[in-house]
This record gives C-alpha cells, sequence and structure tokens, in this order.
C-alpha cells in the first residue's frame, strides 16, 4: 500500500485530528491529560489568526482504517522563534495510525514539514519526545535530530492554569 | 527599588539585542547568537510578529554605569498544546546582575503569564539549562515543574545543512 496523499487540514478534519490527538496521546499514556475540544480547534485553527496548523495523512475509501477512517495521520506545528538563530518551526504532534505505519507516510509528513521550513525561512524545527519512546527516538536520529536535553542540558518547564493566574495577582 | 514593567516597543530593540548577547554570554553560547537588531525590528513589530517583548525599566537616577535605563526583558509568543489549547511560551527572561534580587524577574514573568492568560493561554512553558541552579531555584519557587525530570519529555532538533537544501535527508528519502 503506498496509495495516500498528504493535504493542509480542513474545518472538516478537526473531529479527526482530536480522535488522533487522543490516541497519541493514549499511545504516551497521557490520553485523561486531552481536554482540547472540537470547537477550540476549529476556532484555533481555521480563525482570522491560526495558533497552529495542520497536514494530514489520507487513504482512498478501499484502504479505510478497520473502524472506518479515511484520515490516519497528521502533523500539527506552528512557528516559534529563538533570539539566537531567527524563526523556527515548532511540531507540536505527529502521528501515523498504527495499521498505516511502515510504508513511508511518516517519512513523506516530516519531508514536507521540512519544506515547508524552508520554504518559511526557518532555521530547523524543534519538538520534544519522550525519552522512552524508543521508536519515535530511533526515528528522528536517523534523520538528523540531535537530543537537546542531553547533548546541551536543556530541560522544560511548565506553570499550569492554578499557578499562572497566582503568579499574575498581586501580593 | 523602583522600576516599570511595559510593552516594547520598535525603539528597545536595540536594549534587547545588547542583554540578549549578555543573556548567551551567560549561558557561554554567544558566538550562536546570529539575531541583529535589525531582525528583531523586522520579526518583532511588523504585520504579523514571531514573538513579543516586554522591558523592565529604572528612572534615570538608578541607570547602570553605561547609562543604561532598560535593565530586563522577556520575549514570549503564543503556541499551542495538542492537549489543553492556547499555550505561551516564555522564550527569554533576563535581569542584569546588578538589578537582581528586587522582584523584577519575578515581574517580568508576572506580566507575560498575565498577557498569556488575557489571550486564552491555559498553559506557560519555556526550558532552563539543568546547571543554572540560580534560575533553577527561582523558577521553582514560581511553583514551575520540570516537565523533563517528571515526565522525560528531551527537547529535540533538526537543523537544515545549509539554507535551501530540503532536510532531513536518510536513505528512505533518497530512493
Amino acid at each position: 500500500m503506498a496509495n495516500f496523499i498528504l493535504r493542509k487540514a480542513e474545518p472538516n478534519d478537526v473531529s479527526d485530528i482530536l480522535r488522533m490527538i487522543k490516541e497519541l496521546a493514549k499511545y504516551e499514556e497521557m490520553e485523561e491529560q486531552v481536554i482540547l475540544t472540537e470547537k477550540e480547534l476549529l476556532e484555533d485553527g481555521f480563525g482570522d489568526h491560526p495558533f497552529y496548523h495542520c497536514f494530514v495523512g489520507e487513504v482512498p475509501k478501499e484502504k479505510q482504517s478497520s473502524e472506518g477512517f479515511t484520515v490516519v495521520a497528521f502533523a500539527m506545528y506552528y512557528f516559534t522563534y529563538d533570539p539566537w538563530i531567527g524563526k523556527l518551526l515548532y511540531l507540536e504532534d505527529f502521528y501515523v495510525m498504527e495499521e498505516f505505519r511502515g510504508f513511508g507516510m511518516g517519512s513523506h509528513i516530516l519531508r514536507l514539514l521540512s519544506e515547508t521550513a524552508v520554504k518559511t525561512r526557518c532555521s530547523s524545527m524543534h519538538f520534544i519526545v519522550a525519552e522512552n519512546n524508543t521508536p519515535s527516538i530511533e526515528f528522528y536520529k536517523r534523520r538528523g535530530a540531535s537530543d537537546l536535553s542531553s547533548e546541551e542540558g536543556w530541560r522544560l518547564f511548565a506553570i499550569d492554569k492554578e499557578d499562572l493566574k497566582k503568579m499574575t495577582t498581586p501580593k | 527599588m523602583d522600576f516599570s514593567i511595559r510593552a516594547a516597543n520598535l525603539e528597545d530593540c536595540k536594549d534587547i539585542a545588547r542583554m540578549i548577547m549578555e543573556l548567551a554570554e551567560y549561558e557561554k553560547v554567544s558566538e550562536h547568537v546570529k539575531v541583529t537588531q535589525k531582525d528583531l525590528e523586522q520579526d518583532g513589530f511588523s504585520k504579523n510578529p514571531f514573538f513579543h517583548g516586554i522591558v523592565a525599566e529604572v528612572p534615570e537616577a538608578q541607570r547602570t554605569k553605561d547609562g543604561h535605563v532598560k535593565i530586563g526583558y522577556a520575549l514570549y509568543f503564543l503556541s499551542y498544546s495538542s492537549w489543553k489549547g492556547r499555550c505561551v511560551y516564555m522564550e527569554d527572561l533576563y535581569v542584569m546582575p546588578e538589578f537582581r534580587g528586587k522582584g523584577i524577574g519575578k515581574a517580568l514573568m508576572s506580566k507575560v503569564a498575565q498577557l498569556g492568560m488575557a489571550a486564552g493561554c491555559t498553559q506557560l512553558n519555556f526550558t532552563v539549562l539543568d546547571w543554572n541552579k540560580a534560575s533553577l531555584d527561582f523558577y521553582a519557587a514560581q511553583g514551575c515543574s520540570d516537565v523533563t525530570a517528571s515526565l522525560g519529555y528531551h527537547v529535540m532538533r533538526c537543523e537544515g545543512a545549509e539554507r535551501g537544501e530540503a532536510w532531513p535527508n536518510t536513505i528512505e528519502d533518497r530512493q
């Protein structure tokens, strides 16, 4: 099976995108963390000022998944800025449904992302991977990715909603 | 100590560029800085900015020995979490050494949080170098959690060898 297309996501795709976000989160054992809704995805991705961009991978009807889905892969990305080197492409999520892996769809998506990065004059592409996700780490390292956490000591920090609120309240 | 926190404007780019270099020197990577004052002006203050800035300023009477009154800054932009939706990413936070310990860093970060929340963000993210103890301690005191330690998330980079060359370049791609 080499029959698939990659295209820009459209508003009608949000239901499939959210389904796959949850599938990827489940794979990362983080399913309960997903609180994003279809409504937010629609507003945030297809409004006047999109917060993200998305490519989807689609197969013909006769190749649909065991549950009847034809949108079987996605990559969600946006543009960030490094004051040392300028514009970057940040890959937020990248997923191919299990039964469609091993046919080159992932590689094609990555190539499309790199073409987008070059076209938009990004210096590099950044993303995060869980250290126990060996198949993904190997996939990326085979393609020349470097692990900035191991090599340069960068640690990712987060402040969640409640602490964010406390931070904005003057003492 | 008297200080004010405000949104950065085009005229601030000279001081921001200076302080970016100071921060890079502190992080021991100043040879990596390619962005110029002109780049900052174009990238931060055009119709579709790639980042936003906040500046901390002191009165003339407290200026540095080199005559600077802009003594701290934060750079941030809006990003997105596929789990939570809108996020704010704080790219840089810096206060000149002689002005530290006076609540300026906290005030800058608080402003980023405030502006992020006003834009509908529910999370603030940033990265810190593992040897930067002073910063690690500062952030722990603000209630931040180290996601690399707790969830094992590693920051990765794919770099283009030269502009115009589509990467990554692998055996599979060459078939």
